[in-house]
């Protein structure tokens, strides 16, 4: 009980903090917004031609610019030795952890849900026939984003040029998981219901999730403390 | 020898020269690092000799 | 010559002895296969490269683990120098093939799923190289590059399987069928795999030997520092 309550106390803390600065969340919102509309160039925005890529194209939105969200996530802690604070305080690795992942999802489901009625609207395409299931590859692939994102945030908090590297090191380790989530986006953009082949699909992003979400509250300490 | 099977003979030298290759730039790069091991070593020595040496 | 240059020693004579008479019975002895030609001798490399590389990444993932679990830099040393070899076999093992398809295919690269999975993973590996350059501090660099290690190789089976049913459901170009392979080229393909192994495992044994001299030139020089 005590674990949750901390956990949804770092949680509401990041979470405050971006509400009040916006610093995150502002250039990671128009930098997806300016990705979709660099899409339009790469080739010829008509509805066919963008159902057929249609996921492909959403997530590297949000991949793009859930990095900027995520290089945040611990590297606000930086000034005034503020991570050291919270690594001495009462508050378990595992509870800082799952509270900044927490804090993270809410700020990539934000933008996600700015972006897919904008994308809608510039490439002409119905993208909420099957809400229901979109928005659970949605809930699960964003869950997979941020907790691997938020573990290799922690890892590259105290590294030169850590706005190069999160990418570089978390793109590699989200291709599964962002393949899946393009695959079933894709499909049910447009207009089918995942069946078939596809529901596993939708296993791997659920043990894709299970596995990493473990391996990070695991590793969390090393990471963190050593 | 037909053409293609010159082709194919052709490839197979490439292909194989291509796996040394890459090992033996590996090896050089082994090399590299080990004569910069050597220089440092004596910077690090020559550094210890004059500390005793004041 | 102490006990470790021996054993090196030892293991590159057999290694190069054991390669010469390879090359030696492949080139000369073995025939043609029916399909590929002569082309097909490639196999005996690449595939033995495959097995290579990814024993040196199962290998890094034990040194991550006892890393981690006993903090002797000993298995940090192990685990970088087992993941720079395996990067090396797993280069070897995608340009050989790039050259093959060339021949088989027609094309340099294709996105069949092997390709593709060996090439991530290829950079998931390297990843842990530039996360270790970007480290100053040896056990904090020892760490977190465990840690990364145990994550990459969590993903390996991930991205092989995912790869798989991306590209099944896509028009690829028709491999070669995949029938049972005759008793004479598998010989030779675990046979070359053997001198294979033993390069390696000299090269490994060299860059062992160069990360600890690396911290020992950094212990001295901290020391001549603090005098």
């Amino acid at each position: 009980m005590a674990f949750i309550r901390q956990m949804l106390t770092v949680a509401a803390k990041d979470l405050r903090s971006e509400v009040r600065t916006k610093e995150a969340i502002n250039a990671s919102l128009s930098f997806a917004l300016v990705i979709l509309l660099l899409f339009s160039f790469a080739f010829d925005p008509t509805s066919e031609t963008t159902r057929e890529i249609a996921g492909g194209l959403l997530w590297l939105a949000f991949a793009f610019a859930g990095v900027l969200v995520l290089n945040r996530s611990f590297a606000r802690e930086l000034p005034n030795d503020c991570l050291d604070m919270l690594n001495a305080s009462p508050v378990p690795g595992a509870a800082l952890f799952l509270g900044k992942a927490l804090a993270n999802y809410v700020l990539l489901l934000g933008i996600e849900l700015v972006c897919l009625p904008v994308f809608g609207v510039f490439y002409n395409v119905t993208w909420y026939r099957h809400l229901g299931e979109l928005v659970l590859v949605l809930l699960l692939a964003t869950w997979g984003v941020t907790v691997v994102g938020t573990v290799f945030s922690a890892l590259t908090v105290n590294l030169r040029l850590r706005e190069i590297m999160l990418p570089m090191l978390m793109y590699p380790v989200l291709i599964p998981c962002l393949m899946a989530a393009m695959r079933l986006s894709t499909v049910l953009i447009g207009g089918e219901p995942i069946t078939g082949d596809d529901v596993a699909w939708l296993r791997l992003l659920i043990g894709f999730d299970i596995i990493f979400t473990s391996l990070a509250v695991v590793l969390i300490d090393t990471v963190l403390i050593g | 020898m037909s053409d293609s099977e010159a082709r194919n003979f052709q490839y197979l030298a490439y292909g194989l020269i291509a796996c040394w290759v890459i090992l033996v730039a590996y090896v050089l790069t082994l090399a590299a690092r080990g004569k910069r091991l050597g220089r440092q070593l004596e910077n690090v020595q020559r550094m210890m000799e004059d500390r005793e040496g004041k | 010559m102490g006990m470790r240059e021996k054993v090196m020693v030892v293991l590159g004579a057999v290694a190069a002895m054991l390669l010469t008479r390879n090359i030696w019975v492949m080139l000369t002895q073995l025939p043609d296969e029916a399909f590929q030609g002569a082309i097909f001798r490639i196999i005996f490399f690449h595939v033995p490269a495959a097995f290579t590389c990814f024993l040196c990444f199962f290998l890094a993932l034990v040194a991550g683990i006892v890393y981690l679990a006993k903090k002797s830099l000993q298995w940090d040393a192990f685990a970088v120098s087992v993941t720079e070899v395996g990067l090396a076999f797993g280069a070897i093992n995608l340009i050989s093939g790039m050259i093959w398809a060339r021949i088989i295919w027609g094309i340099w690269w294709t996105w069949d799923w092997r390709l593709t999975s060996m090439l991530v993973c290829w950079l998931l590996y390297a990843g842990y190289l530039v996360l270790r350059r970007a480290v100053e501090e040896t056990t904090e660099r020892a760490r977190l590059g465990a840690v990364m290690l145990i994550l990459n190789f969590s993903v390996v089976p991930f991205v092989f399987f995912s790869i798989k049913w991306f590209r099944t459901q896509h028009p690829q170009p028709v491999l070669f069928g995949e029938g049972k392979m005759d008793g004479i080229y598998r010989e030779m393909l675990y046979g070359n795999w053997v001198p294979l192994l033993m390069i390696a495992a000299v090269l490994v044994l060299l860059r062992m030997k160069q990360e600890n001299q690396q911290r020992e030139i950094d212990a001295l020089r901290r020391a001549a520092h603090s005098f």
